[in-house]
């Protein structure tokens, strides 16, 4: 689904943010992206996103070199894609409802089945009832949760989560996780960064770490990863 | 096909909503674009009118045909037959020797001066003479017209005062010219100002351009609401002017008709122009379009991947 190969970023008059990275994510993966902040997490969610160009080397999405496409094909491979930020990126001049249409309008969905899968996005991240509210007046967690059912809404077959839970409290995040992990249930990737272990659960989840610009891989529960238990407790309480 | 019509209504509901929302600043760059095409319209329906009333006056332009002194009765009613072949005349008449004569005397009598010098004169020196109105009122043609009688036999002097109509004519060629400048001008402005106004909306809404372009819209679905906003500033904008024109008109006629009433003469402004009408709209919607068109286009290509 996802392949990195030899990638390696530099943005102008900066040193490199990720060198030399090589890596494969399968479809139906559940990803975490560790690593503190700027050491080039977001950076590697933008590549994939293809919000950003590698400096060198080839990435692949669904066998799509995103370096050789042409500006024009871009939007259509980043509708494959559901991204939640972490600072929500939602419009507040518009409504919860407006805003979770906007991906299905730009999908070219309107009408009474855009109206159904709107309702049925608001519903799995539990805001139905907020269909009319500004978003100004929801809390952090349910903006972040008005973010997901935007992302998930057109059905993407990969949601990328940057640090969704990183202005969050530890009950708010454990819901978003939950939301994530439903997703993955049904066979959505999820690739999520995140700058602790908070959200990572008991479960066997797939774990790149970045430092420096250079990626570790491992998975969770292993001796140096302390923080795990604690998270995991938090999540369960 | 449904889906792309929809998308297109849709857009417009929103520009529509946020313009009614917003309607002070909407109201504000309509006034901006309606005065601005407002003043080149209204120096056009000056030239226009001006043009039209000066054609009225060459219309009373007359070609003076002198004869020969020593020309008999015959020849007289012969050349008459041939002036009134011509197509190009629409009138003429003949003053002969007798009745200018006459005319002299009597013009003269209170100037003593003058009549000193005509009765001294002793014999009539004036010669017949045909006073000819053409059809056309084009200075050229009345050249031409005039060269063809000076050819006529028997004719001493065909006489045309045309510098002042070619000056006139001029003039208003210039004016034209100028106008044609001046809303050149105007619409580098408006395209400007509109340029400007949907730059400032896009400040306000650079979320939702960043956030559409970051969800997979393609530009020209980035583009569509603020495209449908120049295109409606520009299209009220011009009806605005239309408004502003037609009670311009309204004033000049009003007070036109006393000056009239005074010279007796049934000249105004018609105030339904719909050519002229529909021309200011047109342009003002074409110019909105265009302005907001560069806009969007610089700021989407800031989110350009790099």
């Amino acid at each position: 689904m996802i392949q990195f190969d030899k990638v390696t970023k530099r943005y102008p008059g900066s040193d490199e943010i990720l060198k030399n990275i090589s890596f494969n994510i399968d479809a139906g993966e559940f990803v975490f992206l560790t690593g503190h902040s700027g050491a080039g997490k977001s950076t590697l969610l933008k590549l994939i996103a293809a919000t950003e160009r590698p400096t060198s080397g080839t990435v692949l999405i669904a066998n799509q070199n995103v370096s050789q496409l042409k500006p024009s094909a871009i939007p259509f491979l980043r509708r494959r894609f559901g991204l939640i930020f972490q600072d929500h990126k939602l419009l507040y001049d518009r409504n919860c409802f407006e805003n979770v249409i906007l991906p299905l309008h730009i999908n070219g969905v309107s009408g009474q089945e855009a109206a159904k899968r709107v309702r049925a996005a608001l519903d799995k991240v539990g805001l139905l009832n907020k269909e009319k509210a500004m978003p100004i007046t929801l809390s952090g967690g349910e903006q972040q949760r008005l973010a997901i059912a935007r992302a998930v809404v057109s059905r993407p077959s990969i949601l990328l989560a940057d640090e969704p839970t990183g202005n969050l409290d530890a009950s708010y995040a454990a819901d978003i996780m939950a939301i994530f992990y439903a997703f993955n249930q049904v066979g959505v990737t999820v690739i999520m960064s995140t700058h602790d272990a908070l959200g990572m659960s008991a479960m066997q989840n797939r774990v790149m770490h970045i430092n420096q610009g250079t990626l570790t891989e491992h998975l969770l529960k292993e001796p140096h990863l302390d923080q795990a238990s604690s998270s995991a407790e938090r999540f369960t309480s | 096909m449904i889906n792309w019509l929809n998308q297109h209504i849709q857009t417009l509901k929103l520009v529509i909503s946020r313009m009614r929302n917003n309607m002070l600043s909407t109201f504000m760059i309509c006034l901006v674009i309606g005065v601005a095409m407002c003043l080149p319209s209204l120096f056009y329906l000056a030239v226009d009118n001006l043009s039209k009333l000066t054609e009225h006056m060459q219309k009373d332009t007359e070609i003076s045909l002198f004869l020969k002194v020593d020309i008999n009765a015959d020849a007289i009613k012969k050349l008459e037959q041939q002036l009134a072949k011509n197509q190009d005349i629409e009138r003429f008449h003949l003053v002969t020797k007798e009745e200018a004569w006459q005319q002299l005397q009597l013009k003269s009598r209170n100037n003593q001066e003058v009549s000193d010098a005509v009765s001294q004169l002793g014999k009539n020196p004036l010669p017949d003479a045909f006073f000819i109105q053409a059809k056309s009122s084009d200075p050229d043609s009345l050249i031409q017209l005039k060269d063809t009688l000076q050819n006529l036999p028997n004719v001493e002097l065909a006489l045309l005062n045309t510098e002042w109509v070619k000056r006139l004519s001029s003039l208003l060629s210039l004016g034209k010219k100028l106008i044609s400048m001046i809303a050149g001008l105007l619409a580098i402005v408006l395209l400007v100002i509109i340029g400007n106004t949907v730059r400032m909306q896009i400040l306000t809404q650079k979320d939702e351009i960043e956030v559409s372009n970051l969800i997979g819209a393609t530009r020209s679905f980035i583009r569509m609401p603020f495209l449908y906003a120049g295109a409606l500033y520009g299209l009220f904008g011009g009806l605005m002017a239309v408004l502003m024109l037609i009670g311009i008109i309204q004033a000049f006629n009003l007070s036109m008709s006393q000056i009239a009433h005074l010279y007796s003469n049934d000249f105004s402004v018609t105030l339904f122009n719909a050519q002229l009408f529909l021309a200011v709209v047109m342009s003002a919607i074409c110019i909105g379009w265009v302005g907001s068109y560069i806009a969007v286009s610089r700021a989407i290509a800031n989110y350009r991947i790099n």
